[in-house]
This record gives C-alpha cells, sequence and structure tokens, in this order.
C-alpha cells in the first residue's frame, strides 16, 4: 500500500506536470473537435474507425494525435454533442460506437461557419499582403 | 445531476475506457499486420502511437468533468481514515457538536414556531387585527356589526377569548378549550371543512342560535380517532346538547399559537353555553345575553384587507367608524375624568399573521436570550475545537511539511483540513438533529405551567433542516478555518528538522499566541454565560423567597367550576355548604373557606371608575380594583393577617349594609392619609359599601407583578357569584391531605369535576415558570460552558507543558525550583484567564442590561452576582492548570535533555 500522502502528492501533480509541458493538442483542440464532428456527420463510426477516417481524408495530411482522440471524445460526449452505445464490430467484438446528436449538428454548423469566416479572412489577408 | 450520474458510475466509465483503449490498440494491430508486420512489432508501434496509456486515462477523466466531486470524494475519504486514527478525539468532537448544534436547532425549532410561521389560514398577510388604544382589545357584538355595515371593502370576523369549556361524551366528562365565533370566521380565515362542514353566516344570525359545534382537526384525531361517524351525533357543551357539524382543516386550532382550540361554538350561544370568560363591561348586564348589548365587550375583531384599494381606505373607514362608538358613549359618562379619558381612545389596525399569543408575549424575550446562550455556547466549543484541531496539527506538521515538500499547494492542504472539520460538523449535526427533536419538545414542556406541554407544532421540515445544514457548515468553518491557516502557514521544511522540535517560547512561533487568543475568548464568553446563569437563578430564587403576603406550604386548594357543572345562583348555596362541612371534616385541616378567583390562578376582575367618599373622582389604570368575592374564614384559611378593623361575619348577607375588607394598598391608594375605617366608597354616587377592615397585602397575582389594591367581599352578600376555589389550612402534610380532600369533595357532590387539588406553593411555582425555564437552562448552559473551556484551558497548558519539556528540564536543571517553574505554569494560566476574566466581566455587565426586564430583586451590575461567577471560573481554571503545573515541576532534567 502507498502512504497516503504520497497519493495525494501524485495527484497533484498531475495538472503541474501537464502545465509544464503543453500538449501539442491542445493546438489543435478545437480542430480535432470539429473534425470528428464532422466525420460523425455521415454516420456512427468507433473511436478507431473516427481515427482511420480523418487521415484517410486528409490523406495522411493531418495525422490523429491518438493520445488526444479519446479524451476529446469523452469531453464531446460530456458535453451531448455526441452519444455512444456499445455494439459489436464485423470482427466479432465490442466497440463504442459514437453517433452525433442534435445539439452536435448545430454545433459542428455553428463551427464550419466560423471556421469558413476565419479561413476566408485569413485568405484575404495573406493576398492582400 | 449528471455529474453525480457519472460520479457513481466511475468505475464502469474507467472499465468501458480501457475496452475502448484495447480495441483501438488491437485493430491497429491487426492492421499493421495486414501491411507484413510482425505481431510484435505490430504491437509496439501500436501502442508507440498512443504514447502512454496512463495520460490519457487521466485526461479523459478530466474531460468528464467530475474531477473536483472525485478530488472531494477522495478528501473525504482521507478525512474519514484520519479521523478513524484517532477515534477519541472524533467522538468527543461529535459529541459536542451534537448538543451544541442540537441545542441550536432545537431553540430554533421553538422560536421559528413561536416567532416566525404565519397562522396557517388563507393568504394570513391581509389580516389585521382591531385594537382599541387605551381601551383594550375586546368590542362588543354591536361594535363588530357595525365596521361590518360601514366598512364593505373589507372582511370581518370576531372570536371570543378561549375558554375552558365542559364536554360530555357518551356520559364521560371532560375540560376542553373552546370559542365562540361569529358565522363567518372560518370563510373569512379561508380554513376548510376537512370533514362535515364549518360554521356558516347563517349559524349565527339567530340569538341563541343553532346549536352546533365544529371540532378541530387535532381535537378530532386525539378525541374520536378521525372517525368521521361522529359528525352529526350530539355532544353535551356546558350542560348543552349540541350537534357536531364537522371538522375544521388540519393543522388549524385557533389563532392564539400556543394555546390550542378545541372547539368553535357559534357567538349566538354566548348565554345557553354560559360563556362569562373575559369581558369589559360598563352600563350594561352581564346576566342577559351579552350579543345585543353595546356595553359588554367580549370579541376580538379581525379584518382582511383583501386588495390594495381597501388596505388604502378601510382603515380610515374603521377609524371613523370607531370614533362615533366612542363619541356616543363618551355622551353616556357622567363623570367628566372618565368621558375625557374615553375620547382619548383610537383604533389602532395590528398585522395578524402570526396570530395573537400570550406564550409568545412572554416568551419572546427569553427565547432570544436562551438563543444568544447556546450559539455562545457553540462558539465556545468551535473555539475549543480549533485549539484541539491546532494541537492534533502541531503533532501532524511533519505530515503537511512533507506534503509541502513534494509539491502539494498550501490550499490542497487548507482544503484537507477543512474537509476534516466539515466532515466532523456534518455527522455532528445529523446527530443534533435527533438531539434537537427530544430537546425542543422537552423545552415546551419546561416552559409549560403545568404537567402538559405548551401545545405548540413543531414541524420538521425543509426550514429546520436548511437551518441545521447551514449552522453544521458554519460551525465546520468556524473551527476548521484559522487552524487550516495556521498550520498550512507553515513552511516546507520546519516540520522536518529534527522531528518538529521546539526549542523555545520565544515568539517566533505563531501558534501560540493563537491558542491564547481562543482561550481568552473561551473564558470571556464561559464567563459572560455563568454570570448570566448566576442572574438567572437568583431572579427564580428571589421570586421564590420572596414574602407574598399569605401562607403557601399549608393551604391546599381545590379548583372547579360549578357553572359548567350546571349549578346557578339558587342551588349554589346548599352546594357550597356541602362542600365546606365535607372539607373540614378532613383529618389535618385547620379551616376551609372558598373564593371567587382566589389566589395565584390567573383569573382576576377589575374595576374602574371607583367613587370614593370625600375624595375627587379619578380614572386610569392605577386607580383600578381587584375584586375578590370570599367566604367565611377566608384570612384565617390564607394566613392573611386582619390589620385593623373586622374579618366578615355571617351576619353580612343579601340586604344587610354593604361591606369590604380592603387591602393595605388600596387603603394607602385610595383613602391615603385618612381612616378608610367606616368610610365608604362604590361605584355609583352615593358610594354605599363600607369599609370594615382593613388587611396585609397579599400578592395574589403572583410574586413578579406589583401588589394589588384588593377590595374582599362576602360572597353571602353577592349570591350571583360562585366561588371557582375552596381552600383549607392544613396542620399535617399537605400531600396526605390532597387525596382526602378531593374523595371528600367528590363526596359532597359527584356531578362536580375537580380541575385540580394543589398547594398555593405549588401554584406559585405556576406563575414564575419562565424564570424557572430561565435558570434551569442557562445555569445547564453556563455550567457545560465552563466545564468546556477548563477542558480547553487544560489542554492547551498540558499542550504547552510538553512542547517546553526541554526548557523546563534546562531550567531545573539549572537549578530552578519545583515551585518555580510550578508557578512559571500557573502564571500562564493567570494571565490568559485574567485577560478573558476582564473581557468577560465587561460583556456581562452589557449583557445583563440587556437581559434587565427578565431580572428580579437585583441590579444588571450586581457585585454579587459578579464576583460569584467570576470567583467559581477562576477556581475551575486554576484546578485545571494545577495538574499540567505539577507535572512541569516534575520533569525529569536528565530525561528532558535527552530526548532532544
Amino acid at each position: 500500500m502507498r502512504p497516503n500522502s504520497n497519493q495525494l502528492l501524485a495527484r497533484g501533480n498531475v495538472r503541474t506536470a501537464r502545465g509544464m509541458a503543453p500538449d501539442r493538442s491542445d493546438l489543435l483542440q478545437g480542430t480535432l473537435d470539429m473534425l470528428i464532428l464532422k466525420v460523425l456527420a455521415a454516420g456512427p463510426l468507433h473511436g478507431y474507425a473516427i481515427a482511420q477516417r480523418i487521415g484517410a481524408i486528409s490523406r495522411a495530411l493531418f495525422q490523429v494525435p491518438q493520445g488526444s482522440l479519446y479524451p476529446a471524445l469523452h469531453r464531446l460526449e460530456n458535453r451531448q454533442f455526441l452519444a455512444a452505445t456499445w455494439a459489436r464490430t464485423e470482427s466479432g467484438r465490442d466497440a463504442k460506437v459514437y453517433r452525433l446528436t442534435p445539439k452536435g449538428r448545430r454545433h459542428l454548423q455553428q463551427e464550419v461557419a466560423d471556421w469558413q469566416r476565419l479561413a476566408e479572412a485569413i485568405q484575404l489577408i495573406l493576398q492582400t499582403t | 445531476m449528471r455529474w453525480f450520474m457519472r460520479l457513481i458510475r466511475r468505475e464502469r466509465l474507467e472499465r468501458e475506457l480501457d475496452r475502448e483503449i484495447e480495441f483501438h490498440v488491437e485493430a491497429e494491430i491487426a492492421r499493421l499486420v495486414e501491411e507484413g508486420m510482425t505481431p510484435l512489432e505490430a504491437r509496439r508501434r501500436a501502442l508507440a502511437a498512443f504514447g502512454g496509456l496512463e495520460p490519457i486515462r487521466e485526461r479523459a477523466r478530466d474531460a468528464r468533468g467530475t474531477r473536483w466531486v472525485e478530488q472531494i470524494w477522495q478528501d473525504l475519504r482521507y478525512a474519514a481514515r484520519v479521523l478513524r486514527r484517532s477515534p477519541g478525539f472524533a467522538l468527543a468532537a461529535i459529541a459536542s457538536l451534537a448538543i451544541g448544534i442540537g441545542a441550536n436547532i432545537a431553540l430554533f425549532t421553538v422560536a421559528d414556531a413561536l416567532l416566525l410561521r404565519p397562522l396557517p389560514v388563507d393568504r394570513p398577510e391581509q389580516l389585521v387585527s382591531l385594537n382599541r388604544v387605551g381601551g383594550g382589545e375586546l368590542f362588543s357584538h354591536p361594535a363588530f356589526l357595525k365596521f361590518q355595515r360601514a366598512v364593505p371593502i373589507a372582511r370581518f370576523t370576531a372570536g371570543s377569548s378561549t375558554a375552558r369549556t365542559q364536554i360530555s361524551i357518551g356520559g364521560q366528562t371532560e375540560l376542553v378549550i373552546g370559542q365562540l365565533v361569529t358565522g363567518d370566521w372560518f370563510d373569512v380565515l379561508g380554513v376548510q371543512a376537512a370533514a362535515g362542514r364549518v360554521l356558516t353566516v347563517g349559524d349565527t344570525r339567530e340569538l341563541g342560535g343553532t346549536a352546533i359545534v365544529v371540532l378541530s382537526h387535532e381535537f378530532w384525531r386525539r378525541r374520536f380517532a378521525s372517525d368521521p361517524a361522529v359528525i352529526g351525533t350530539t355532544v353535551v357543551v356546558n350542560k348543552v346538547p349540541m350537534t357536531i357539524a364537522g371538522v375544521a382543516a388540519p393543522g388549524f386550532s385557533g389563532l392564539s399559537v400556543g394555546n390550542r382550540v378545541d372547539l368553535w361554538l357559534p357567538v349566538t350561544m354566548q348565554a345557553e353555553v354560559r360563556y362569562y370568560t373575559n369581558s369589559w363591561t360598563e352600563n350594561a348586564d352581564p346576566r342577559k345575553p351579552w350579543l345585543p348589548q353595546e356595553g359588554i365587550a367580549f370579541l376580538n375583531v379581525l379584518a382582511r384587507l383583501p386588495d390594495e384599494a381597501s388596505r388604502a381606505a378601510a382603515p380610515a373607514q374603521m377609524a371613523q367608524v370607531h370614533q362615533q362608538s366612542v363619541e356616543a358613549q363618551a355622551k353616556a359618562l357622567l363623570d367628566p375624568a372618565q368621558r375625557d379619558q374615553r375620547l382619548r381612545e383610537r383604533l389602532e389596525l395590528v398585522p395578524a399573521w402570526r396570530g395573537n399569543s400570550l406564550v409568545r408575549e412572554s416568551y419572546t424575550e427569553p427565547l432570544r436570550v436562551l438563543m444568544i446562550t447556546t450559539a455562545l455556547v457553540l462558539l465556545i466549543g468551535c473555539a475549543n475545537l480549533a485549539s484541539l484541531v491546532l494541537a492534533r496539527g502541531s503533532a501532524r506538521a511533519r505530515e503537511f511539511s512533507l506534503r509541502l515538500a513534494l509539491g502539494a499547494g498550501r490550499g490542497r492542504i487548507v482544503r484537507q483540513l477543512l474537509t476534516e472539520s466539515l466532515l466532523l460538523a456534518t455527522v455532528g449535526g445529523a446527530v443534533a438533529i435527533v438531539v434537537a427533536r427530544w430537546a425542543a419538545s422537552g423545552l415546551l414542556r419546561l416552559a409549560s405551567s403545568t404537567a402538559t406541554p405548551i401545545p405548540l407544532d413543531l414541524p420538521f421540515d425543509g426550514r429546520i433542516m436548511l437551518f441545521a445544514l447551514a449552522i453544521s457548515v458554519l460551525t465546520g468553518v468556524a473551527f476548521g478555518l484559522m487552524p487550516a491557516l495556521q498550520l498550512s502557514r507553515a513552511g516546507a521544511t520546519d516540520g522536518l528538522k529534527t522531528g518538529g522540535r521546539v526549542t523555545s517560547a520565544s515568539g517566533r512561533d505563531v501558534r501560540v499566541p493563537f491558542g491564547r487568543v481562543l482561550i481568552v475568548a473561551q473564558v470571556t464568553l464561559a464567563l459572560t454565560l455563568l454570570v448570566g446563569a448566576v442572574a438567572f437563578v437568583r431572579t427564580f430564587n428571589n421570586l421564590l423567597t420572596l414574602h407574598t403576603g399569605f401562607e403557601r406550604e399549608h393551604v391546599v386548594a381545590a379548583r372547579f367550576e360549578p357553572r359548567l357543572a350546571g349549578f346557578g345562583k339558587e342551588q349554589w348555596p346548599a352546594l357550597a355548604e356541602r362542600l365546606l362541612s365535607e372539607a373540614r371534616g378532613v383529618p389535618g385541616v385547620r379551616s376551609a373557606s372558598i373564593a371567587v378567583n382566589g389566589a395565584l390562578t390567573g383569573a382576576t376582575r377589575l374595576s374602574g371608575g371607583i367613587v370614593v367618599e370625600g375624595q375627587p373622582s379619578r380614572v386610569g389604570p392605577e386607580w383600578s380594583l381587584r375584586e375578590e368575592m370570599i367566604g367565611l374564614d377566608y384570612f384565617e384559611t390564607l394566613g392573611i393577617p386582619v390589620l385593623r378593623g373586622r374579618a366578615f361575619r355571617s351576619t353580612d348577607v343579601d340586604g344587610a349594609p354593604k361591606v369590604a375588607v380592603i387591602s393595605e394598598a388600596m387603603a394607602k391608594r385610595f383613602f391615603g392619609d385618612v381612616d378608610p375605617l367606616g368610610k365608604r366608597f362604590g361605584y355609583g354616587t352615593p358610594p354605599e359599601v363600607e369599609v370594615v377592615g382593613i388587611v396585609r397585602d397579599a400578592k395574589v397575582d403572583g410574586p413578579r407583578r406589583v401588589v394589588p389594591n384588593i377590595a374582599y367581599y362576602p360572597l353571602l352578600q353577592n349570591p350571583d357569584d360562585l366561588a371557582n376555589n375552596l381552600y383549607v389550612r392544613v396542620s399535617t402534610s399537605p400531600e396526605a391531605v390532597k387525596p382526602t380532600l378531593l374523595a371528600a369533595l367528590s363526596r359532597a357532590e359527584p356531578s362536580l369535576a375537580i380541575r385540580e387539588v394543589v398547594t398555593l406553593a405549588e401554584l406559585t411555582g405556576r406563575t414564575v415558570t419562565r424564570e424557572r425555564l430561565m435558570s434551569q437552562l442557562t445555569s445547564a448552559f453556563g455550567l457545560l460552558a465552563v466545564a468546556v473551556a477548563a477542558l480547553g484551558l487544560y489542554a492547551t497548558i498540558s499542550y504547552s507543558v510538553a512542547r517546553r519539556t526541554n526548557e523546563l528540564g534546562v531550567r531545573l536543571a539549572l537549578g530552578a525550583s519545583p515551585a518555580s517553574v510550578r508557578w512559571l505554569v500557573l502564571r500562564e494560566t493567570l494571565l490568559v484567564v485574567g485577560a478573558g476574566c476582564v473581557t468577560g466581566l465587561i460583556l456581562s455587565v452589557v449583557a445583563l442590561r440587556y437581559v434587565g426586564t427578565l431580572l428580579f430583586g437585583l441590579t444588571p451590575n450586581d457585585p454579587t452576582t459578579l464576583a460569584a461567577a467570576t470567583v467559581t471560573l477562576l477556581t475551575i481554571s486554576l484546578l485545571a492548570a494545577i495538574i499540567p503545573a505539577v507535572r512541569a515541576a516534575r520533569t525529569d532534567p536528565i530525561r528532558a535533555l535527552r530526548a532532544e
């Protein structure tokens, strides 16, 4: 058994550790969320398939950081943009399948619109200078 | 509540995440193997892409948004574990918190029920009660009708005072509380029928009215076991057969909180049911039905002002109506002084959402004092617990330092310590709720002047729960926050150095002064409570030992109500004779007599407008008389000495010259320097009652009241009055006489219900119930406070001695005598306690001034009280400090130095 104080400290330190070494995926967090929603807009998928699909669609230009995928999925589920059920795959294994909720769909539209406005603006700036 | 669901599903979520990741990794391995990789290499690559599973799990947990709850949960589990490791501390803390918080909840429960709750009627805030400033709160029935007719924008209803009522159900007779009400009573108050029907306007249209009663829900439940079949059956109320029409809605028991009405009768039945309880009579005949008479005021009038328009206009209209009645009545008064006084009377509207309550009037102030007292006791308990937590915390200094050194934030440690305190406080609070339920009903029993507790609903609902929760959390923060901040201030290295040894009390260490501040605070509050306790105990004693002017131990009173038992003036003389002769025959009885209102019964008859031969006429409450109709031997039986003249004789009968015996106070007030013997006074001109004797003053209303001006009249000369009290003077033990007297009276007249047989000493005790309650409770709390403070002092001094073992050892080794070491410790105690006493005395004087009206026979800065309390506290404090002082002097220098 570990001493109690150490256990508390171990937990206490997690935040600090993350704070000191910012995750690369943080930069992409908003983007990753949007990509997940976009992929799921076509239909329900499990986590692995989502990663594959994003990689495939972006022609492997955009490698999904696998360490970030699951926290992102849970975060989106938590915000009720996604709903999840356990289902059997073709390979005969149970997988957690995510599906877009109506709320998630609205959020995606909003995100896409925002993103396009931002992209246009950047495009404009890049053209004029 | 989603976070809560996720919290309790935590284990499952963790498992699901693992399965999800496992699935991902295996799918990836399968893909890589398909691409031609060896399974081993594929596994390595797949896992590498994830970059470590634990951080992902950690971040997924964060993403769930339940992190804070999980941390609190963990803090709680850790706190529980810490407390389990020191069960003695935990139990002591929980027990003291349960008592401290419980006392507060109990008082809040009672205060809430008595002072804060609105009446259980429809929109109580619209109700006002009418009050005649300078004329009491009673109105005649014609006056009530006048309001109803002249002010249609308000809705009026009226009820009499509550009265003891005799009800016979199937041959069984008991005394209950009844009230006469007008037919619109339930309609205006918005109280529905729970069964059958309530009174309606039609029931009180005709004098002699419909013979029906409405039961209160509580009485229906208590007496009839909520049997709906009793509706429509007949019961006998004060000898009149009446039909039970229905039951009022549950919870409604009249407008007087703490005085339950059991049944309501139509006001038109006043003469039939012999209601003669509380009235104010002027130019009227109380023997005729009261309803049509303008001169008999016996109703409390209520008005409902249902809307903005009526609130704006109705008060002025009512005042005008009242003004007209006053002017009309004043015209009928012959005496100019009385007329002037009547014309000064005006109408006042009093918000009636809480109803009116005699219990509230006499207990508002005591409850406030007791609430402050219990709050202070809890505060002392908090200070005590704070020092304990601090002392324990110092022992845990190593743990905290270690955690700080390993990178835990200070906030984290404060949070952990606060969690421990709050856990203790919440558990204590939960136990306290149980304590409070028990204590609150005990309080009602203590506050009641009779054997039955004050009837007051003590609901246990959200309000009480909220109060309990709030006070528990507050308590937890109060005793946990300061120590937590103090302890977490310690540097990361302090506690790790040489095992946390303290080498000197040089002042670098901040903990000692804070601990002392706590002790000074405890002593201050404890002294204040002790002073309060001494003051209330002395008040109670002063009242009980006060000479009331009559014998109390050896006089037994039997109380009954012949009128309610159906006796009239015709049967009365024979009944009185039977009762008296049976009473005289009881062994141990020296003499026996009777009286209408008697001593210490709460019943009085006051008269104003007294005319005295050869004196100008005077008005005002100080010129009123207390009338008492008595039998022969009354003064002898009660031990009231006749100072001059004579007592009544058997020749003072109806038709003979009217005579009176007056009290010293009355002689002084009404006759001044003139010798009253042989002079006349009375209620009309010319005055016709001759003063034949003067007796010593008797405080028949109780020791707290002012000495009344009493005029005694012979019952034989006033045949309309029936005595309600029989007194016997005993030469043996009164306890032995009581049962034989009761049996003798029942033998004399079996149909006369005897309410009780008690000594005058017992009746005196009832008049000082409030003071008894205050003295018992404040002394209990005062002693508790002192005990808690003494314990705190003992713990703190012991702790300080233990910390200074080293220093004391050095002193002893260098040749200090044990006596000087003892003095060193005692001096520390005296300093702290002395400081507390000074602040405590200042606070006490202020506090006693605040409760001044509740005291009797002592001034707010009574030196004896202050000195007694201070000496007690000092003695107990020194006793608490002597043990550690002796222990300090016994310190073995060798061992103390080796302990390094």
